[in-house]
């Protein structure tokens, strides 16, 4: 085997021959591997794969729908939608958002705007999830960003409806507000399933009905490039706008309930006593629940949720107070139709009713004298009502009290509603341990003790006064209707019971409630007017057990959160009622002084505004009023 | 110099001519489609420049072709001294684009010498062996000055930095060598030397280059970061299928998911729009190149003719091998071309040179007497 490699030898050709074998097998089995391996990413796993080019290239964009409309009952707009502007990153083009916010910030700061802190949003930025950095913006900074488009990649103005509450403050608890969906509240199980960004109801109406006004969201399947940046679109399902509500609520009256209370801790609640409508519904103070369009500020926040006078809350609902003389009532009734007493039982006040060794007080400290039941409701009599609650017992007051409504939740169309607390003796034992004092029947009878009621009892239990007995659901929906205007569904009149008390009986409660305002002597007399026949009752609810005497008891000497709660009921016109309303403000003191010149404020408004809505007021209503009058 | 011969015309190497052309134009239609939708006005859009490039590659395929393939190489060491100056003025006077310095700007194009390094490596390795014949198998004392050759380029373009076409022209070294034979003891040391040098390599590597190397053993651990190139490739080659999308039809290439899908990753916009089945079409277009390659090396009249054509052919295998071994994510991420489908100038006109010289020795060895 001898080789020539010599040039003097001459090449052969062919030399090369075995060498170049080798290497074709060489070539072979490269080209070989590579065909297998096309075989094995375009035969084997083609499905797969062509599936994530598509996903690669398919995006689904969630279209936000807008939701439905909240009206009054005179159809006057609520709650409306406005197109606010957001200043969105998408970390697509550059991830570098720290740089793209010092750029942000640069521009603004030549035109003095400033970019509210956005925390540690360094940490979270994901591939193509979109971060908001800025929502609300004015055309201002619209402009700015818009005119800089070039210098801030990823960048970009969102325009996404938000909520606008025209009537701001006044109605916001039972308005409620709106807001992006949190983890737990994804969590819940929902018949359409929510993704996270969803803006849902999150208090009041918003909530209550979030599934009727949310709509549904639509989507759309756009194609988009590598940079993120919308090629084409694939199809769309266009989102549904939700429904319109209409509520019961007249916004007029909710304004001048609002004034009524002029910012002062309370609550009024006013209803048609003939249906169960809820006409006002105001819990004071308030906030603004436009301060939660498009997301709440922490400071608004922090501000809101530690305000020692919790502007969140809906006292008209959640707020219980003990009911103290407007439950006498009750007590009253309870006696009648127990057949213990008859309108003319007359029962002796000196000022004060002996319990074994212990005085209970009459608020009048020289005493009513010889009382009957008349005069023991317009004066508010508490030793007549010693007496009744002693004959009757607890159990039976509370019989009486849940065929009110009271204890329960009635069921209005609100989250968060409080039940109250009609005590019995086995609650007492169940949640205390303990057996029940005949000493607190007595205190019960006039509505102090255990007793607890929410501001929305107190008016549904005035309105089935005035109704004669029967006990509606109390109602915040009129009707829901379609976004161009038909109506979907009609919420009537719910009827929860009947009062079992007799209708003479029931007369003659409502003949003393009229006196309580129309008869000289009585306690909300101040609310007498030629307009209306208001029928009443005040209500002082003592908020500690205060030393029952006189210095003790003056208000101004007690510290502001331990004074009197005042309490005023009451339903109008007398003999054909057509609204009930009921006022608690907090540490107010004296019902009659504090409470009743709110109620007569709205009572006061409400007849104007009758009167302004319906020029020619029915002859027959007037003259049936007319004849039910002593 | 130039003798017009009419067995140049009736001896003429049809079939490499066809194959050539056959890959560059289906190239050009890849090239098209590649930047089908680009939204740039203001340039030619890129396929036009392919055609220049081609045409341009054409004249120089046709230069090489009709000069003696021996007055060539009297010139060897002159070419590579020219192209490996070139390779010193890109430092001075080159522009960079992503963050490598490897192109100088001639007239209104631009040029990439270490492509024509390339070409002028394989002929200063083939005039030095084919000078220095020993009549024995090399030992290792004996390639001090080929290794020379090489690595005087090699230094400079890694200094580019360039991992890929540095690469491309050790192995270019390594199986030139092994051609013209090396003696077995000397394989083992320069293989176990290597091997141990390789810890050395690593630490010279850039941070990006070492990123690619471990993003090659594991795409997902920087899926939208290093893993991006290989990841979006794998999906578009594999997302053609057996008939692939059709042309102009890829999304992976239309949407612009794929980077570099003009350049070195091509391939991927090749087998998205036209499948398995012309993925094996285009590799047997490529086998037949590089056999036909083999075929001129065997049947080469003389020592020179056989060593270039054998260096030109393997050069092809390489790149070809990496290349889509590359974008198929069977080899790491290195930047190397794919020949005659690429976008690039510099690598379309130097190959076509060097295939114009593989048919000047085809034609030749009819020509030439021994």
């Amino acid at each position: 085997m001898q080789k020539s490699y010599s040039r003097l030898n001459g090449y052969e050709p062919g030399q090369f021959k075995r060498k170049l074998k080798l290497l074709f097998i060489l070539v072979s089995i490269a080209l070989t591997l590579i065909v297998a391996r096309l075989w094995h990413l375009q035969v084997l796993k083609g499905d797969e794969l062509r599936q994530r080019s598509e996903n690669n290239s398919v995006r689904l964009r969630k279209i936000q729908s807008m939701r439905g409309l909240i009206l009054d009952t005179r159809r006057q707009v609520l709650v409306a939608n406005q197109p606010s502007f957001d200043l969105v990153f998408i970390p697509n083009r550059t991830r570098d958002i720290s740089r793209t916010i010092g750029k942000i910030k640069a521009l603004y700061d030549e035109r003095s705007l400033t970019l509210p802190p956005l925390g540690s949003l360094t940490g979270r930025v994901k591939p193509l999830l979109p971060v908001v950095l800025e929502r609300n913006i004015s055309m201002e900074k619209v402009a700015v960003v818009e005119t800089h488009a070039l210098e801030l990649p990823g960048v970009v103005v969102e325009v996404t409806p938000v909520r606008r509450y025209l009537n701001g403050e006044m109605a916001a608890q039972v308005i409620g507000f709106t807001g992006e969906i949190s983890r737990e509240e994804l969590g819940q199980e929902r018949e359409e399933p929510l993704t996270p960004g969803d803006i849902i109801g999150k208090f009041g109406i918003e909530k209550f009905l979030d599934g009727h006004l949310r709509g549904k969201n639509g989507a759309e399947q756009i194609e988009v490039n590598a940079a993120g940046k919308a090629v084409r679109s694939l199809g769309k399902i266009p989102s549904a706008t939700g429904s319109n509500v209409v509520l019961t609520i007249d916004a007029a009256l909710q304004e001048s309930a609002w004034k009524a209370l002029d910012n002062r801790p309370g609550a009024l609640a006013a209803m048609d006593p003939r249906n169960g409508a809820v006409l006002a519904l105001v819990s004071s103070p308030s906030f603004n629940p436009n301060l939660f369009s498009g997301g709440i500020s922490f400071d608004d926040w922090e501000r809101l949720a530690n305000d020692r006078r919790h502007p969140m809350e809906n006292r008209s609902i959640s707020g219980q107070y003990p009911p103290a003389s407007t439950y006498k009532p009750i007590v009253a009734a309870a006696a009648l139709e127990e057949g213990l007493i008859t309108p003319e039982t007359t029962f002796y006040c000196n000022g004060a009713f002996q319990m074994g060794d212990r005085a209970f007080r009459c608020w009048q400290q020289k005493g009513h004298g010889h009382v009957n039941l008349h005069r023991a409701i317009v004066e508010s009599c508490d030793v007549y009502f010693y007496n009744l609650g002693k004959m009757l017992g607890v159990d039976k007051i509370a019989a009486y009290a849940s065929a009110f409504g009271l204890g329960a939740p009635l069921g209005i169309d609100l989250t968060r509603e409080k039940s109250g607390l009609v005590p019995t003796k086995q609650w007492k034992l169940d949640r205390l341990r303990q057996p029940w004092h005949m000493g607190e029947t007595i205190s019960l009878s006039i509505g102090q003790g255990y007793n607890l009621v929410t501001p929305l009892q107190l008016v549904s239990m005035y309105a089935t006064l005035a109704n004669g007995g029967t006990l509606y659901r109390p109602r915040l929906v009129k009707q829901l209707e379609s976004p161009d205007g038909l109506v979907v569904k009609v919420y009537g009149p719910e009827k929860l019971g009947t009062l079992p008390v007799s209708d003479r009986n029931i007369r003659i409660i409502n003949q003393a409630l009229w006196g309580v305002v129309n008869e000289k002597g009585g306690t909300g007399y101040i609310l007498k007017r030629k307009e209306a026949d208001v029928a009443g009752k005040t209500g002082t609810a003592q908020v500690i057990g205060l030393p029952q005497d006189d210095k003790a008891r003056k208000a101004k000497r007690v510290s502001a959160d331990f004074r009197d709660h005042a309490l005023f009921a009451c339903s109008a016109p007398h003999g054909n009622p057509e609204i009930a309303v009921a006022v608690i403000l907090e540490h107010a003191g004296h019902g009659g002084a504090a409470a009743a010149p709110v109620a007569r404020k709205f009572i006061d408004a409400y007849f104007a505004r009758t009167k302004a809505l319906q020029p020619q007021p029915e002859e027959s209503e007037a003259t049936k009023a007319e004849k039910i009058k002593p | 110099m130039i003798k017009p011969d009419r067995r140049l015309i009736t001896n003429f190497d049809w079939t490499l001519l066809t194959l050539v052309l056959l890959l560059s134009g289906i190239g050009l239609l890849n090239i098209y489609s590649a930047g089908f939708s680009l939204a740039d006005f203001h340039r030619a859009p890129p396929y036009v420049k392919q055609i220049q490039w081609i045409l341009i590659g054409v004249v120089g395929m046709a230069v090489a072709f009709f000069i003696d393939y021996r007055f060539l190489f009297r010139h060897a060491y002159f070419f590579y001294g020219i192209s490996v100056i070139l390779l010193l003025v890109v430092f001075t006077a080159g522009y960079a684009t992503r963050g490598s310095q490897r192109w100088i700007a001639i007239g209104g194009f631009t040029f990439q010498p270490s492509e024509l390094v390339k070409l002028t490596v394989i002929l200063a390795l083939t005039k030095y062996f084919d000078r220095r014949q020993l009549g024995r198998d090399y030992r290792l004392r004996n390639l001090f000055i080929p290794f020379m050759i090489v690595m005087i380029p090699v230094f400079f373009i890694l200094k580019q930095p360039d991992l890929g076409t540095g690469l491309i022209l050790v192995i270019l070294f390594v199986s030139m060598v092994l051609f013209v034979g090396l003696d077995w003891r000397s394989l083992l040391v320069a293989a176990a030397g290597s091997l141990i040098m390789s810890p050395l390599f690593w630490h010279f590597l850039k941070p990006y280059q070492k990123e690619r190397i471990l993003t090659f053993f594991s795409p997902d651990r920087d899926p939208l970061g290093s893993g991006y190139h290989i990841i979006q490739s794998m999906i578009a080659v594999g997302s053609g299928g057996i008939f692939g999308k059709g042309f102009l039809k890829g999304s992976q290439t239309q949407l612009k998911f794929l980077p570099e899908q003009q350049t070195d990753f091509v391939f991927s916009v090749f087998a998205e729009e036209w499948g398995f089945l012309g993925g094996m079409i285009l590799m047997g277009m490529f086998l037949s190149l590089i056999l036909w390659g083999l075929k001129i090396t065997t049947h080469a009249k003389d020592y020179l003719g056989a060593l270039v054509a054998f260096g030109i052919t393997i050069l092809i295998f390489w790149e070809l091998f990496i290349n889509i071994g590359m974008v198929l994510g069977i080899l790491p991420v290195v930047g190397i071309p794919l020949p005659f489908l690429s976008y690039g100038g510099s690598s379309m006109v130097v190959l076509m040179t060097a295939v114009g010289l593989l048919m000047n020795i085809s034609v030749r060895r009819f020509i030439l007497q021994s």
